[in-house]
């Protein structure tokens, strides 16, 4: 199991020295499976980036205030920060990662997505800059119906 | 799926349905049949990506997304592609020209 875990990582290691400038994103369910299962918020961040360390503004998370239907919460996300990456995690979910985007020099942070949330909970936005930092910006919400009940 | 893009100001902005039941494992569970759910969305103008995200089960049945792209390479009459690929490997893709 051990070496099984040294291995995944040098391959992973090697996956990512190798990579050309413009990964898809695609490659992240791929790339980096644990991103997708973590439950918690912060074992699925340092799954993605290696780190929960973010400096906690430059992003804004806007929802309503009481979602109606958990089913569909509409989250806005927007930054002015130039981006490799920017994920969207919540903690009213049996897994914290939602979406990463991929960005590029087309790309302006005002992503517009709706999602499913299992109960009222906190939503955390990070933005990977090109300065190899990250950025963060949460907001918590109330969810009137939980949305992952069908 | 629906697609919308509009370009204005040099900003195109872009709205899609997709229409996925987008079933959580839970929700798969309880209906006896297997969990799918779109797993990456792509947009395309001129075969060059302009919107590219990997998801969860967590997007909401038939989600709608909305962005934002820098438009000065690209004009109206121009054609966005917008793709999914979901967890059994289905893909669809569907084109609208950009207003």
């Amino acid at each position: 199991m051990e070496r099984r875990k040294f291995l995944s990582l040098a391959v992973g290691a090697l996956a990512l020295a190798v990579t050309p400038a413009a990964v898809r994103a695609e490659d992240f369910r791929k790339m980096k499976p644990k991103v997708w299962k973590a439950h918690k918020v912060d074992d699925a961040i340092t799954a993605m980036y290696g780190t929960t360390a973010a400096t906690k503004s430059g992003v804004t998370v806007t929802t309503p205030d009481v979602a109606a239907n958990g089913g569909a919460v509409p989250v806005n996300v927007k930054s002015d920060i130039s981006a490799k990456t920017v994920s969207i995690f919540q903690d009213a979910n049996p897994e914290a990662a939602v979406i990463v985007f991929e960005c590029n020099k087309y790309t302006i942070i005002d992503f517009d997505i709706n999602i499913k949330m299992g109960a009222s909970g906190t939503i955390t936005c990070i933005v990977e800059g090109h300065d190899g930092k990250l950025y963060s910006g949460t907001r918590t919400l109330e969810v009137a119906a939980g949305g992952c009940e069908g | 799926m629906k697609v919308k893009a509009k370009l204005k100001k040099g900003i195109i902005k872009a709205k899609v349905l997709f229409k996925h039941d987008m079933l959580t494992y839970n929700q798969a569970e309880k209906k006896g049949v297997k969990a799918n759910f779109i797993t990456h969305i792509q947009g395309k103008i001129n075969g060059t990506v302009v919107y590219d995200g990997s998801t969860s089960q967590f997007l909401s049945k038939n989600p709608i997304v909305k962005f934002k792209i820098k438009g000065d390479e690209f004009k109206k009459g121009d054609k966005l592609e917008m793709s999914w690929v979901d967890l059994a490997g289905n893909t669809k893709s569907k084109k609208a020209k950009i207003k």
